[in-house]
């Protein structure tokens, strides 16, 4: 393996990255919220994608817009149940929901799937690509492509649309986004809906080249509270650009200094982060 | 010269809000700030607040550059402010609040007790102090944000339209107090929309349109100058309530 | 309601006495340590409104110290907790002074990132134990082991700190810090207008927080006699501490202690009834406790008995009270 598949395989990965961090940091964005229970929303993609291959006999085209599409209406239904009360009250009030949420999410998949890691079969998306001299696996590939276009796509869904317009304006200012008719609850309510939505995607995605556990929703939620950071809160585009980073680094660390290293870069590139620049690269001031 | 403010501007990416504004303000005077929604003279109050620092300007209070600094240092050196919207400690009783407030200046419980239930009997507060913030409507609250600040003896008062939202009898009462706190020895700075309170009020006026000061002056002079009366009318917002041809 | 008191505390005082077996004795103890946790965690939580969900990172710190200094050094564990303090607090500065300058999210953002990284640095560490942890003194070579076969003994050591730290928190809370903490936690603008120095006073609050977090865990590695990254850094330990603050009452001084008081019988309850997945039941239960928490009633059960109370007093009065405008 040379390095430039390392980085490229990083690249890929990042995308991914890309995909589910963007919806948190729309929710950011738009509400100062930090959602803790996102990795189990991805937790729940690939779970998803597991019970239709399972017992639909499924493929990527069924068990990708499916995962999309529920976890879309499960964050609008986590939106109008429990976030929109809790934000009206305590720090104390809003943290521990959606960290309670996590823990309710991933205990329940613990006791339904049990802990033994779940695969989806090889032949899903079989084989390996071979561009210019480096290899890389099918899943990957798609993976990457796929999200890469959707985190494009959102973002310009956000800038090109109606519904993407208003969003940004709830974002920018609630108050004069109400005064123009926009009705800002409406607006949460459909920014959690497509933050449950990347993070289904990402979940089915990776799901096709990676285990599938109750436990990998901690590990995620931190790799994309990294992204966010560094890309900027509430910015889509440095969501993008932070993810590839992410891969990358993550990936190099991984194979220049052993596996164990992996998380240890990334969570530590996060302190440093929060000590020399906590805007991110793109993003507004959270102070 | 208790407060100098010069040139000072604030821009938020490309968007100018304060363009260069320039104010003095004497020991012991009462100045209005006057003009329609988003002149600019709210951006104007929290530079000289220390909420948000200029992008260019100087200001300086008692002789000591304050530009750059926090808005709890402008505390210690002695400018209060209050909020447009109220931001009371609403699970605190009254009495806490303003004991927050007193503890700037005191720092044994005693001492600060004492001082807040001093503030709070000035006030009119005193039949409420037990109560918890949140049981008090909108003009209970301004009047405990008045308390609360006071009790941190402020040489420079910042009201923050105040007076804003009461009934005529509420809005006496509040002049009345203002006009206490003056009498105290108290330099007042006050944004407000009711003109009624600002010809009442105030011994000199700064009238602001899109992030420039277009005119100053005694307000009887200054509600009669064209270039204010067009501000008003010109650009005039059916949701402005407060903002009546002078 | 002093005599009240005064009865309660006689309870504590004899419980181990009165229930003379060692499971509730050991469950007692229990209890207390817990306490001892979730009212470190309260006085920065609670108290100053900032929320860490890896306060854990300082209880590992406290746990492991002692039985590093007894397995490298052959020291009796305890000469390990002090060091472990000082390490707990510079822990604290390195999360606490870049996050403090911004906004709530990002400081619990990062004692989960900090708390992570620690764990699983731990993990790959041979010097410390790697993922096997450490272990204590088998048998006590002097007392100085506090190596003890009773729960009992560490029943009342454990009573004396929690005593400590609850009069300290009590005496702190109604001073200035206590003020100045309650509204930070309340507007952290208006706070500053007043001339409340923030940043600082959080930091104030958080370094007290991290030191009696550490105590705790150096006392639970004194009683257990074990630890391994999970049991010292992990998630779980962190969200137990919360989970007793907040369901007692965080920002009440003895919330915490009605939590543990209410949860670890629940846990210990739970963990033996369902059996080996037993510990997964416990934690659904958990998270579902803390959602309904967070959704209906984040005062926790103290606040809600307060507000039953004026119910019911005003019931009784059969006065129906209109709030002053």
């Amino acid at each position: 393996m040379t390095i430039v598949q390392v980085i490229v395989g990083g690249l890929l990965l990042g995308a991914v990255y890309a995909l589910f961090s963007s919806g948190l940091t729309l929710i950011w964005g738009m509400m100062n919220v930090i959602n803790f229970a996102h990795g189990e929303f991805v937790m729940i993609g690939m779970y998803i994608a597991f019970l239709i291959v399972t017992f639909l006999n499924g493929g990527p085209l069924a068990f990708g817009p499916a995962a999309a599409a529920l976890l879309f209406l499960f964050g609008i239904v986590v939106y109008y149940s429990l976030i929109r009360h809790v934000m009206r009250g305590p720090m104390l009030a809003q943290i521990l929901s959606t960290f309670g949420l996590a823990l309710l999410l991933r205990y329940l998949a613990f006791w339904i799937f049990t802990a033994n890691f779940k695969t989806l079969p090889q032949d899903l998306l079989p084989g390996v690509i071979n561009v210019g001299g480096i290899l890389i696996g099918v899943p990957q590939f798609v993976a990457g492509i796929v999200a890469i276009v959707l985190t494009i796509g959102l973002h310009l869904l956000l800038t090109r649309t109606a519904v993407g317009s208003q969003l940004l304006a709830v974002a920018e200012d609630r108050q004069a986004a109400m005064l123009m008719g926009i009705r800002p609850d409406r607006m949460q309510a459909i920014a959690w809906g497509l933050s449950g939505a990347g993070a289904g995607i990402a979940g089915a995605l990776i799901a096709t080249f990676y285990y599938i556990s109750p436990t990998v929703g901690e590990s995620l939620a931190l790799t994309a509270f990294v992204v966010v950071a560094l890309g900027g809160f509430g910015s889509v585009p440095g969501a993008l650009a932070a993810g590839l980073v992410v891969g990358v680094i993550q990936s190099l660390s991984a194979y220049l200094l052993g596996p164990v290293y992996k998380d240890i870069i990334v969570y530590g590139l996060f302190v440093a982060i929060l000590w020399v620049r906590p805007e991110g690269l793109f993003g507004k001031a959270g102070a | 010269m208790l407060l100098s403010a010069r040139e000072v501007s604030r821009s938020f990416g490309s968007f100018v809000a304060l363009a260069n504004a320039s104010l003095d303000v004497g020991e012991g005077e009462i100045v209005g700030l006057i003009g329609p929604n988003g002149a600019g003279k709210s951006t104007f109050f929290n530079c000289v607040a220390g909420d948000i620092p200029p992008t260019t300007g100087r200001i300086v209070f008692s002789d000591i550059d304050v530009t750059r600094a926090s808005a709890a240092t402008h505390a210690r050196l002695g400018i209060g402010r209050t909020f447009q919207v109220p931001a009371t400690f609403e699970e605190m009783s009254i009495l806490d609040n303003v004991m927050v407030g007193a503890f700037l200046r005191h720092h044994h419980r005693g001492e600060a007790r004492a001082a807040a239930r001093e503030i709070i009997e000035f006030t009119g507060l005193k039949a409420l102090a037990e109560s918890p913030a949140k049981s008090l409507g909108t003009p209970g609250r301004k009047r405990l944000e008045i308390a609360r600040v006071l009790a941190t003896e402020p040489r420079l008062l910042l009201l923050d339209e105040a007076l804003a939202g009461l009934t005529p009898t509420e809005i006496q009462e509040a002049i009345a107090l203002v006009r206490r706190i003056h009498a105290k020895g108290v330099t007042i700075v006050i944004v407000e929309h009711i003109m009624e309170v600002i010809l009442t009020l105030a011994e000199r006026v700064l009238v602001f349109n899109q992030g420039l000061t277009i005119a100053s002056g005694k307000p009887r002079e200054v509600v009669n100058d064209p270039a204010v009366i067009e501000a008003y009318l010109g650009r005039r917002h059916a949701r402005d309530p407060g903002a009546h041809a002078p | 309601m002093i005599w009240f008191g005064i009865l309660l505390a006689g309870l504590f005082v004899l419980y181990p006495w009165v229930i003379a077996d060692d499971f509730y004795g050991r469950m007692g103890a229990d209890v207390l340590l817990a306490a001892i946790g979730a009212s470190a965690w309260n006085i920065l939580g609670g108290y100053a409104g900032q929320i860490s969900v890896g306060h854990a990172v300082f209880f590992g710190v406290g746990a492991y110290l002692p039985l590093l200094a007894f397995t490298h050094l052959g020291l009796p564990p305890v000469a390990g907790v002090p060091l472990a303090v000082v390490i707990s607090l510079g822990v604290a500065v390195v999360i606490g002074l870049p996050t403090f300058r911004l906004h709530g999210h990002y400081f619990s953002m990062a004692t989960i990132a900090v708390a992570e990284l620690i764990r699983i640095a731990i993990s790959n560490w041979d010097f410390v134990g790697a993922a096997t942890g450490l272990m204590g003194p088998a048998v006590a070579r002097t007392w100085l082991d506090l190596s003890f076969r009773s729960p009992i003994p560490y029943y009342y050591l454990f009573l004396v700190v929690l005593a400590c730290l609850l009069l300290l928190t009590w005496h702190l809370q109604r001073s200035r810090m206590g003020y100045y903490w309650r509204a930070i936690r309340a507007g952290e603008r208006p706070a500053r207008s007043l001339g409340v120095p923030v940043a600082r006073y959080k930091l104030y609050a958080l370094l007290l927080s991290a030191a009696f977090t550490s105590l705790a865990g150096s006392l639970y590695s004194l009683m257990v006699g074990f630890i391994d990254p999970e049991s010292g850094f992990g998630i779980l330990r962190s969200v137990e501490m919360i989970i007793i603050a907040a369901l007692g009452g965080a920002g009440t001084l003895f919330g915490p202690l009605l939590g543990a008081v209410i949860l670890i019988p629940l846990q210990t309850t739970t963990n033996s009834l369902f059996g080996g997945g037993g510990s997964g039941l416990t934690y659904i239960l958990y998270g579902g406790i803390i959602v309904i928490l967070a959704r209906f009633e984040p005062g926790g059960l103290l606040d809600l008995a307060r507000r039953i109370a004026q119910w019911w007093s005003r019931r009784r009065d059969g006065v129906a009270v209109r709030h002053a405008a």
